[in-house]
């Protein structure tokens, strides 16, 4: 059995008439310490998918497992970073990973301290430890979410959107960090976007979805296609191409498909 | 200075401010001279300025500042150790919220001063009575203003907290109140304000000291100059409170620039 199991996870959103379908019984086994990547449009469900996953949202139907364990509510398991810059602007670069540290036990005074200076190392952060939220760009700012997130020391990462309100540059500078990041840490990561380059880049594995209600349309083994540890000049190599267009088609087609009635 | 929706230097915003305030005092002082309405009715600027200065000499208005500044934060202390519990619960859990939203909502569309004659009946005309209209016209409101604030705090800042492995207690103390106090201050210092039209009606219908019981009582006289420099009282003083809520809100609030 898969490290996390989603075993037939449905989710409709409201009732009767207003009903919305937004996941279709879905089931997949992610292994230990794998890096996928759910690549969908905008809109159809693979976010609320993966908020199931980490407990913010409970399923109509289906369950989650880590572990062979059976999770419910949001915990200590599986932390979140949010597309939107979730960095607290009531606490400096180092508050806000202090507080994500203040929940774990069995740390003394010297560990935090270690931690949070280790963390702070991880996402090129040195030398910004006092500064507040709004003294930082906003690629900073999700660096500082992601340090944070680490530092709850989850099983599983959960990453929603996390660049895509970034421009271009950034965006690049934080997938190279990211990938990185995961080499160090080396935990299991879903990474939630629509942006195929970005899928290819990262992923070990793209979880190509539907649109709405998202549905699996192609598991894609890419860290086999393309070979791990890939950097971005991944992108102009001539495998990297092909797959992409692939993969843009399987986009396409599922983007001109009209909505699916409700089952 | 026509350029649109754009900043202007400083130094000529201050100087319209002053040119503003001086145009209006002109305007005053010219009526009065002119002699078209009676001294009665309207004194010169100079005869209030006069009539504050001697309010505090010959009336011992300043005691009476005192006690109304008393009542004021004093009611305002009790609605605030209320509301703020209250307003946290009522946003963070839905049951709550239910429960007391259509009684709240209902209370705070009474008219306080209607509520005044009730209010002595219960509390007599002592200083319960007053400090229990100050309450009244505040808490409610306040309740909301609270509620509202909490509710705008973002679910990612919630639901980071509870992947941090925060219990609802942790959550609540560490992030949703931190996260709504700038605006749970700036909507202090609004109902603090409202707090002061509360107190005159209370002091004008039942009172023997205070503010708004100098003004009612010189009106019998018809001292005008008198009950003008009351009412400017007032306004120095809720202008005072103002500017030192701002302050500690700018300095408290400095690092989250918003």
């Amino acid at each position: 059995m898969a490290y996390l199991t989603i075993d037939r996870v449905a989710k409709t959103f409201g009732e009767g008439d207003g009903a919305v379908e937004a996941v279709t019984p879905v089931s997949l086994g992610i292994d230990r310490g794998a890096f996928v990547v759910f690549l969908g449009p905008s809109g159809c469900g693979k976010t609320t998918l993966m908020r199931i996953v980490g407990g913010l949202e409970s399923p109509t139907s289906g369950a989650i497992t880590l572990d062979g364990e059976p999770l419910a509510g949001p915990d200590r398991r599986r932390g979140m970073v949010f597309q939107s810059y979730a960095a607290f602007p009531w606490l400096t670069v180092e508050g806000n990973i202090r507080l994500a540290l203040r929940y774990r036990s069995g740390l003394d005074r010297a560990e935090r301290s270690h931690i949070v200076r280790t963390l702070i190392a991880l996402v090129g952060l040195t030398g910004f430890e006092a500064s507040y939220p709004n003294q930082i760009s906003g690629g900073m700012r999700q660096r500082v979410a992601i340090a944070r997130t680490l530092a709850a020391d989850p099983d599983v990462l959960l990453m929603d959107e996390p660049f895509g309100a970034l421009d271009a540059l950034t965006r690049e500078h934080l997938q190279t960090q990211l990938t990185r990041i995961h080499r160090e840490a080396h935990k299991t990561t879903i990474f939630v976007t629509h942006d195929v380059d970005e899928a290819l880049l990262l992923a070990d594995r793209v979880i190509v979805f539907s649109s709405r209600p998202a549905r699996i349309v192609e598991d894609l083994d890419v860290g086999a296609q393309l070979g791990p540890d890939r950097d971005q000049d991944v992108r102009d190599r001539a495998d990297f191409i092909a797959l992409r267009r692939h993969v843009q088609e399987r986009l396409r087609a599922e983007y001109a498909a009209p909505e699916r009635a409700h089952a | 200075m026509w350029s649109f929706r754009k900043p202007i230097p400083r130094r000529q915003e201050v100087i319209l401010g002053l040119a503003g305030l001086f145009v209006f005092l002109a305007a005053w002082q010219a009526t009065a001279m002119s002699g078209l309405i009676r001294e009665q009715f309207l004194p010169a600027p100079w005869a209030v300025v006069e009539a504050f200065f001697g309010l505090f000499t010959e009336r011992n208005f300043a005691a009476d500042i005192v006690i109304s500044v008393g009542r004021v934060w004093y009611a305002f202390f009790l609605a605030v150790i209320v509301a703020l519990p209250l307003g946290l619960l009522m946003a963070c859990y839905r049951s709550v919220g239910a429960f007391f939203e259509p009684f709240i909502d209902f209370v705070r569309y009474l008219p306080v001063p209607a509520l005044v004659p009730l209010l002595i009946i219960w509390f007599g005309v002592g200083e319960a009575s007053k400090i229990a209209v100050l309450w009244m016209g505040t808490f409610f409101q306040l309740v909301l203003l609270i509620t509202d604030d909490t509710k705008r705090v973002p679910s990612e800042y919630v639901e980071s907290g509870f992947t941090f492995g925060a219990n609802q207690w942790q959550v609540m103390r560490d992030i949703v109140v931190p996260a709504a106090l700038p605006n749970i201050v700036d909507n202090l210092r609004i109902t603090l304000g409202w707090c002061w039209t509360y107190l005159i009606i209370a002091e004008i219908v039942a009172a023997s000291s205070g503010i708004g019981h100098v003004i009612w009582s010189l009106r019998r006289f018809v001292k005008t100059p008198e009950v003008m420099a009351g009412i400017v009282a007032i306004g120095i003083i809720g202008l005072l409170t103002d500017q030192a809520f701002r302050y500690v809100h700018r300095r408290a609030f400095a690092n989250q620039g918003r």
